[in-house]
């Protein structure tokens, strides 16, 4: 029988005093996104079709190898913050919740890094 | 994982018919959620035929017929039969809206009439606001100032400052918009939810209030506040026309502000 | 206890959901298959980082029917999220709450994530590089 007052059950623990940092740089990784997104969409139709060579030059060119990790850094940080939403809303076991989050952030670097260790390898390995 | 399913106990099952009287030309369906609490059985959607040219033009009067001539059991929620105290707010054609200012003749077929979504049920369409009630009452919804009322007279503010309160006032907490809300029914224990919000930023912008960022720290919560996907359920259903959306993201626009 | 059988109303089974917020879902969902998709460009540069062969084996992987068609999938989830996700920025300044504007921005996303995705197909062809 709960005995406690429906206005405890809703204060719970108190404010978290904290939320408006994710907010912020979801919609800050979003702008970076916009143009990123839309040039590299374009440039990888225009560049994909061709020949190991051609497209190791492409992706090792300064410019292209720049935006390209930026793109990575930008998208992967997206994704987490997005996914950490996802499983805020989905997930109703704290503990499940948690494990899951903390997976998906340690996922994010890693592939992050992978695929800018990647283009790295190209703009510097000639 | 949040339970898209429905309980086992809250599965609706097919009810009783209760036919129209003979002679009757213009019979329309409507088909109403009940459950009793006494009988242990799961709810179930029993089907009334009423003969609207003998009915007023509402929902609601179609609901107060059937209780008056053909099943006086039926249980619902209601006052002011004109759209201002918000009592008998219930899901309508899939819809949330008041039953006083919903017309019959809005709805193609048959009327199917459901409580308030993923809400429990004390009886038939009546549903359980305690938390929703108790929620409101956390966001402490009146005026608080360090400095001391004027002896003399009222606190004063601009035609400007009270022209922010517009499509804020208005609310008449009939949560509608609240159980529209897919955010809510995942996460209603912690999440606030539109008209709680709707009412802290009716406190939030009003300008003879001076505890505008006590207010904001209280909302700054990932659940309490940051629930909301701008859905827009919330919109779209209100039966006064307001915005829960709009303020829920001026909020937002707030707390980024003040850092 | 009286309260404890309560049942839970209908929510899902019964809302009949706006398009505005049928949209709002599919935003979501577009979201989590871009990062699905997003796995599939990292793993397209793995390989151009690996080697001739591990690169030809990608082409070919991703240039197959089945490779193709997830790529088409994927390409108009991404112009979705992307559009809609302008849609999202210019509510979170406070622009565009009004239920007729919601509903007129919401097509304008769709025909627009439709054409970009078009675009970047026809230019795809017409370039050689698909």
């Amino acid at each position: 029988m709960n005995l406690r007052t429906p206005v405890k059950d809703a204060r719970g623990l108190g404010s978290a005093k904290d939320g408006v940092h994710h907010w912020w740089v979801q919609r800050l990784s979003a702008v970076a996104l916009v143009p990123l997104v839309l040039w590299f969409a374009f440039s990888l139709a225009i560049n994909a079709g061709g020949d190991y060579e051609a497209a190791r030059a492409w992706i090792g060119s300064p410019f292209t190898a720049g935006a390209a990790i930026l793109l990575i850094a930008a998208a992967f940080y997206h994704a987490q913050l997005g996914l950490q939403v996802v499983l805020e809303d989905y997930v109703d076991n704290k503990a499940l919740e948690i494990v899951s989050l903390v997976v998906v952030k340690f996922l994010a670097a890693v592939l992050a890094l992978t695929g800018i260790l990647a283009v790295l390898s190209i703009a510097f390995g000639g | 994982m949040a339970e898209f399913k429905l309980p086992k106990n809250s599965r609706v099952g097919q009810g009783k018919t209760w036919s129209a009287p003979d002679g009757a030309s213009n019979v329309r369906e409507f088909k109403v959620y009940r459950w009793h609490p006494d009988e242990g059985q799961n709810p179930r959607i029993d089907t009334f035929e009423l003969d609207m040219d003998d009915c007023g033009p509402m929902v609601l009067d179609a609901l107060i017929k059937i209780k008056n001539e053909v099943d006086p059991s039926l249980t619902f929620r209601r006052s002011c039969r004109e759209g201002i105290c918000g009592s008998c707010a219930m899901n309508i054609d899939g819809q949330n809206t008041l039953a006083c200012t919903k017309a019959c003749d809005e709805v193609d077929g048959a009327v199917r009439v459901y409580p308030l979504p993923h809400m429990p049920v004390v009886k038939d369409l009546v549903p359980d606001l305690t938390h929703f009630y108790a929620q409101y009452a956390s966001i402490r919804p009146w005026i608080r100032t360090e400095t001391a009322t004027p002896p003399d007279r009222e606190r004063l503010q601009s035609k400007e400052d009270r022209a922010k309160l517009d499509g804020l006032y208005e609310c008449i907490l009939c949560a509608c918009c609240t159980t529209s809300c897919p955010s809510y029914w995942w996460n209603g224990d912690r999440y606030l939810g539109p008209a709680v919000l709707l009412q802290a930023y009716r406190w939030i912008v009003d300008s003879r209030d001076e505890t505008t960022g006590e207010r904001l720290d209280d909302l700054e919560d990932p659940f309490k506040l940051y629930r909301c996907h701008t859905i827009m359920n919330c919109a779209q259903t209100c039966p006064k026309g307001l915005n829960p959306a709009k303020a829920i993201a001026e909020i937002k626009k707030l707390m980024i502000e003040r850092r | 206890m009286p309260s404890d059988n309560r049942p839970l109303s209908p929510h899902l089974q019964i809302y009949r959901l706006p398009f505005i917020v049928v949209l709002s879902i599919t935003h979501r969902m577009a979201g989590v298959a871009n990062t699905i998709g997003a796995l599939l460009v990292i793993y397209w540069l793995v390989s151009l980082a690996s080697g001739p062969d591990a690169f030809e084996r990608a082409q070919a992987v991703l240039g197959s029917w089945l490779g193709l068609i997830i790529l088409f999938l994927f390409s108009l989830g991404l112009f979705y999220h992307l559009c809609n996700g302008i849609r999202h920025l210019f509510w979170d300044v406070g622009k565009g709450f009004e239920l007729d504007a919601a509903k007129r921005s919401g097509q304008a996303v769709i025909a627009c994530a439709v054409g970009l995705t078009a675009l970047v197909w026809i230019v795809a062809f017409a370039t050689g590089g698909a």
